[in-house]
């Protein structure tokens, strides 16, 4: 039931250069020709020669012609056959399609936009995304609008041709608080805010960012978003849930790698294939640490279910899910939808899906033992460990002291633990029962936080020495169905992208190694891989301007969102390349370009959304929302409340008493208050128990890789952060912190609670009506009201 | 964000923003409704029959043979050998690697209603209820463990990850009352489902579309009242000043749409604070329907209290509530007559309760109930546990039954074969259950779909089957 009114609004939008494929045929057209006719008009032996698996296809149509005119259903061949007005009538030797699904077809096909774009966009898409990224010429601009670099002349060069203008330079303040939160997730300190608002350099504005990139809480940033994308918990999952004592050292990994700024590429083969590089990783600055078998965790990180039934489906499941992941993730391509048939949108055949499994047939789960190294904090490893030994020990004794006490209640002959387990015995007291069971349960709490710093990498091996050349060969299964073993097939790689299906060519990766993986890593990690630096310039482009250049981040397939600006897409991943695949390069390059300093605001906004109400041309900044993580961060730091510890095991929050009692398979024993307060980055992540406010406001989560986080406004969201524990707990303190920053005059502390929260000062009304809280209440209710308030404002959770 | 809303959202904010207030009043309230808020009612593919669904869960999985499923055979063949040799695909050959023998039902069966429906002495008072129920007997799944059975029962698959039934449906037809959350869940906090909130998430559906759990002591919805000591005058000055504060913002701002959905989003929680404890006041029911659905006993007051929550929601316009038992509760390998004796008591008279109620209140017609477990259960167990014998998982035959919205009342569908152990006849698979619900409610299992990760998805991936013998 869409409004009458919207109709000119979408089809405006064709006007746009960047025309995705077109949404009523992947909406609506689409789903009716799979289910009624693909059956026959698909793959090689297409009838009549026309496919109907995308829409390029039907525009080249079979023998007949041109299956579609997108717009015009009436000269549309697809519908003449479907109503029988051509011979024979379609689906043939069916059922005729019900007449709802005829009109249905009909009026999608009406609201398609005119043919040209579309098609070749299609065609062209193909043969870019395919083929490796060669830089291109730096558009030269007509008008004088100044460039900072060249991201600003290839996004200039679109404006002009639509004939706009870009937005002004964002406010110093708005900047000032874009990029913090952007680099490191919090907001900054008064002291650093004025840093830089009183900075007179010409570049005070480079050298801000630069010290935000040398600051070790951009990595604690950074890495959040690469853990959404590998789908990081810290537990398997599915019924018992296991915890997975120390993949927090995989987490830890990932927040060193965007610290010291590892290329890429080195990234990238880590963690594919970190037990079995030749080549050693170079990290700039640091000392070279091989953290390769820590990086493994990346294959380890789906969801496991450990009392499976069917080890041989375990396996193939786990194959499956680490196949599907490492081709999204890394190149951005849909590669698991070739699991059961071809692909039905991209050149990827369903062979191909098993050719890049086989890479991965030598590889078994292993938690492999591991030194810490110095930059996990070795020496403090050591002591938590002895420490936790000494309390352990202790606690034991004071569980058999308890015992013995105990015992010697009861009468001879009455057995302890029958009289322990039966709930009603009366041998017991209310008393008796929870001494006995604290000192259990500090036990048991105890031997689960030694687990967590034991030097051991949740990781992968190769299959067990010197069984290597036995490795299982690797089947392609028709449907997916572990039982349908079809053709067996070797290590490969995509046949679309490498031009030919052939075993790939594996090199030695050292005694006991199959050197597959590494194969693999080289492949990918290869600037000759035309998708690879691209994906992942986009991804860093989408964090920092809130949308990718593609917006569908890992989909750049058929079905994938068409490049806004393809040119710059393609100059940044040949820069990536050349700045040795440095990530802060690409930063810098983004984040010192005048597209990023722009305002969300524009005088001729409205003109310019009719045409582009997306904002696909950059004609100002996006808004953002900050994440639930950055939410829950930026809250704690305000009201002084942040534990600012870095690294190690996970802290565990606090949960409702009736929830936490319902989980069966787990203890979940909340850490000490100090250190619930530290980066959401650190809470242990728990896939059958995320925290409250970071489910309410759209995580990840955490059983699938997720490039994208949605970002919805419900609410829930309002009651959580109006009510919480943590908005009522954060607001007191936040309180008393600004009533010893300003002192006793209600003005000075309405002015301090801004500064802290906004980074400005009131405005006259604010103040006015901030006052008024104080009426009847003591000044840290009012502030504590105040607070309250200033957590829970557009202004606070939006990035402008 | 989609860009259909953007655009929607656009228009909106650019309307108020050419200072057209004016203008708005012409718009028809769906536009305005949907410019705000995702969960919107929307139309459905075809006429609903039902409006509601209420999902009752039988965690562990019931046993076929001694509920609603009678099996004579089995006297017969009691304490004989079933041989599982030939069994291809079985579930858990561990478990099927030990001699096992056949156990005959421990309950005696009886005809009852205009139907004549079999119902054993388990179910005294759902037996009073026959002729408004439909049982389907040939419900066949993927996968015989708990959590993977669960999501598949959930969400289509047998792997995490994916939106839940209630999730789909709200996506589908957004809900009735604003003030209410569209997709409720009543689990048994004695214990919790496996994996917990994945089981009704909303996977890669938008986060508007997840389960609310809600808690059937205390508050019923998390972060209702504040965590702190605040007076109500604290609450209202508190929403006045933000709302001042964030209308002053919007100046300016419009490039932002969203800011006025988060404005709007405020006003729905304040008049949530205020409805939703008025919506669940069990205390305003009266006696004889407190008695109903078991308030009154220990035994059914868990159970009976969330089915009453239910019928209150369904009536306030909350589109799908789902109940859980106890994680495992009904998982009888052993001792199956005190387990699921056990299992009976508790959930028995609510249920009987629930559909009469719904029935003297007019709203079984428009409210379609579900009731499943995530498997059915084998004729036969392991022999060296004869003395305490119970039942293992069966994912080759199960007995599910709907209720009122449309189903067919007083109908079986499908058979077993003569042990109860496989489905033989018209056999059915979970998303054909899947399909039999969104058919119910409006919606074509092909055509509800979400473009996520290179495809469209659906509830039931390539399509399901409706029940159409359950289909009134």
């Amino acid at each position: 039931m869409r409004p009458i009114i919207l109709v000119p609004v979408i089809v405006a939008l064709g006007v746009a250069s960047a025309a995705p494929e077109d949404p009523a045929f992947r909406d609506k057209i689409q789903p009716i020709l799979q289910n009624n006719c693909a059956g026959c008009h698909s793959g090689p032996k297409a009838q009549a020669g026309l496919s109907v698996t995308n829409l390029a296809e039907l525009l080249k149509g079979g023998k007949r012609g041109p299956a579609i005119s997108p717009g015009q259903a009436g000269r549309s061949l697809i519908m003449q056959f479907v109503r029988g007005e051509k011979n024979p009538r379609m689906p043939i030797g069916g059922k005729a399609l019900p007449e709802s699904l005829i009109a249905e077809l009909e009026a999608a096909i009406d609201s398609m936009k005119a043919v040209g774009e579309t098609t070749v966009a299609g065609k062209d898409h193909a043969s870019w995304v395919f083929s490796p990224p060669v830089a291109p010429k730096v558009p030269a601009l007509r008008g004088a609008s100044s460039i900072a670099n060249p991201i600003d002349a290839f996004v200039l060069s679109k404006l002009e041709q639509q004939g706009f203008a870009p937005a002004p330079p964002a406010s110093r303040r708005v900047l000032l608080r874009r990029v913090y939160f952007d680099l490191i997730g919090l907001p900054p300190t008064e002291a650093e805010a004025r840093a830089f608002l009183e900075d007179p350099a010409a570049n005070a504005y480079e050298k801000l960012v630069d010290r935000l990139l040398a600051d070790h809480r951009y990595g604690e940033r950074w890495a959040r978003h690469w853990l959404d994308l590998v789908r990081f918990a810290e537990s398997d999952g599915f019924a018992i849930d296991g915890e997975r004592p120390t993949a927090w050292r995989y987490r830890d990994y990932v927040i060193r790698a965007f610290n010291n700024d590892k290329p890429y590429d080195v990234f990238v083969q880590e963690q594919l294939a970190g037990d079995e590089m030749q080549r050693k990783p170079a990290v700039r600055g640091g000392q070279i640490e091989n953290e390769g078998i820590l990086a493994l965790g990346f294959l380890r990180m789906g969801p496991w279910e450990r009392d499976a039934n069917f080890d041989a489906q375990l396996r193939l499941d786990w194959l499956n899910e680490m196949t599907g992941t490492t081709t999204q993730a890394f190149l951005g391509l849909t590669v698991g939808c070739a699991r059961c048939h071809d692909h039905k949108y991209d050149p990827i055949p369903q062979k191909d899906f098993y050719r890049m499994q086989a890479f991965f047939a030598s590889t078994r789960i292993d938690e492999r033992p591991m030194p810490f190294l110095e930059s996990e904090g070795r020496l403090e490893m050591r002591q938590q460990v002895r420490r936790l030994e000494d309390e352990l020990e202790v606690a034991q004794e004071q569980v058999k002291s308890v015992e013995r006490q105990l015992q010697a209640k009861l009468k001879e002959g009455n057995s302890l633990q029958k009289a322990l387990a039966d709930k009603d015995s009366p041998l017991l007291t209310v008393g008796d029962r929870k001494r006995h069971k604290d000192a259990t349960e500090q036990v048991q709490r105890l031997t689960l936080d030694l687990a967590r710093y034991q030097p051991i990498a949740y990781s992968v091996n190769e299959v067990a020495p010197p069984a290597v050349m036995d490795i299982e060969p690797t089947f392609v299964l028709a449907g997916g169905e572990r039982s349908a073993k079809g053709a067996s097939v070797e290590p490969g790689f995509l046949e679309r992208i490498v031009g030919k299906s052939e075993a790939a060519k594996i090199g030695y990766a050292g005694r006991y190694r199959s050197g597959r993986r590494q194969a693999l890593a080289e492949w990918i990690a290869s600037p000759a891989n035309p998708l690879t630096a691209r994906v992942m310039v986009n991804r860093i482009w989408q964090h920092h301007f809130g949308e990718g250049l593609v917006r569908t981040p890992s989909d750049f397939g058929m079905n994938g969102d068409r490049p806004s600006h393809p040119e710059l897409l393609d100059w940044l991943a040949t820069q990536f390349v050349e700045k040795k695949w440095s990530v802060k390069a690409m930063h810098r390059l983004m984040l010192t370009s005048n597209t990023y300093r722009q305002s969300t605001r524009h005088p001729e906004a409205k003109q310019i959304a009719e045409s582009d109400p997306e904002n696909r041309l950059l004609s100002r900044m996006n808004w953002i929302r900050v994440e639930s993580e950055v939410l829950r961060d930026s809250i704690l730091a305000i009201s002084g409340g942040l534990n600012r510890q870095a690294g190690g095991p996970g802290m565990f929050f606090r949960v409702k008493d009736e929830v936490a009692q319902g989980f069966q398979m787990f203890k979940w024993y909340p850490s000490d208050e100090k250190a619930q307060l530290r980066r959401s980055i650190y809470a242990f992540q728990r896939r059958s128990l995320p925290m409250p406010l970071m489910e309410v406001f759209d995580a990840a989560n955490m059983s699938e890789s997720c490039s994208r986080r949605s970002v919805t406004t419900v609410a829930p969201q309002a009651l959580t952060l109006l009510n919480g524990e943590l908005t009522a707990v954060e607001a007191q303190r936040f309180a008393a912190r600004v009533i010893e920053l300003a002192g006793a005059d209600p003005v000075q502390q309405i002015n301090k609670a801004f500064a802290l929260a906004l980074l400005r000062p009131p405005t006259g009304a604010e103040l006015e009506r901030a006052r008024t809280l104080y009426e009847g209440r003591r000044p840290e209710e009012a502030l504590a009201r105040l607070g309250t308030v200033l957590f829970n404002l557009n202004e606070f959770v939006y990035l402008e | 964000m989609n860009p259909e809303w953007n655009r929607r959202h656009f228009l909106y904010r650019s309307l108020v923003g050419a200072g057209g207030l004016a203008l708005m009043d012409f718009l028809n309230t769906d536009l305005m409704a949907a410019s705000t808020s995702p969960l919107a009612p929307k139309p459905p593919h075809h006429p609903a029959r039902a409006k509601s669904c209420i999902f009752l869960t039988m965690l562990g999985g019931v046993a076929q043979m001694d509920t609603f499923d009678p099996k004579p055979a089995l006297e017969k063949f009691d304490n004989t050998v079933l041989d599982w040799s030939n069994e291809k695909r079985t579930d858990q050959p561990d478990l099927y690697a030990k001699p096992r023998l056949i156990l005959k039902s421990p309950w005696k069966f009886s005809k009852y209603g205009k139907s004549g429906m079999d119902v054993s002495e388990l179910f005294p008072h759902l037996a009073t209820c026959v002729d408004d129920m439909t049982f389907v007997k040939t419900i066949t799944g993927e996968n015989g463990n708990h959590p993977a059975a669960t999501f598949l029962m959930n969400t289509g698959l047998v792997l995490p990850g994916r939106p839940s039934v209630g999730a789909w449906v709200g996506y589908g037809l957004g809900t009735e009352n604003q003030n209410l959350p569209g997709f409720v869940v009543l689990p048994d906090y004695r214990a919790l489902p496996f994996s917990g909130s994945q089981q009704w998430g909303a996977g890669f559906l938008p986060a508007s579309y997840q389960g609310t759990m809600m808690q059937w002591k205390g508050d019923p919805i998390n972060d209702l009242r504040p965590a702190g000591q605040l007076s109500p005058k604290d609450m209202q000055d508190q929403m006045a000043l933000l709302r001042e504060y964030n209308h002053a913002y919007l100046d300016g701002n419009f490039t932002n749409p969203d800011l006025q959905g988060r404005i709007d989003s405020y006003e729905l929680a304040f008049r949530m604070q205020a409805e939703v404890p008025g919506v669940l006041n069990l205390a305003k029911e009266n006696e004889a329907t407190r008695k109903m659905y078991g308030l009154d006993s220990d035994t059914t007051r868990s159970f009976g209290t969330r089915c009453l929550m239910a019928r209150q929601l369904v009536e306030k316009g909350t589109r799908f509530v789902q109940l859980y038992t106890p994680s495992q509760s009904w998982d009888s390998h052993t001792d199956i007559v005190k387990g699921h004796a056990k299992n009976a008591q508790e959930v028995d008279l609510p249920i009987a309760g629930l559909i009469q109620d719904l029935k003297q209140r007019n709203l079984l017609d428009s409210t379609l109930i579900v009731w499943m477990g995530e498997f059915g259960r084998t004729p036969d167990h392991p022999a060296d546990l004869r003395d305490k014998a119970g039942r293992d998982h069966n994912t080759k035959a199960m007995t599910m039954f709907f209720a009122g919205g449309g189903s067919k009342p007083g109908v079986t569908v499908g058979a077993t074969d003569e042990l109860g152990w496989r489905a033989v006849d018209k056999v059915y698979r979970m998303r054909d259950v899947h399909a039999t619900i969104l058919h119910l409610m409006g919606l074509n299992d092909m055509r509800l779909m979400h473009y996520h990760a290179g495809r469209n998805m659906r509830l039931t991936d390539t399509g399901g089957v409706v029940i159409r013998e359950a289909v009134a």
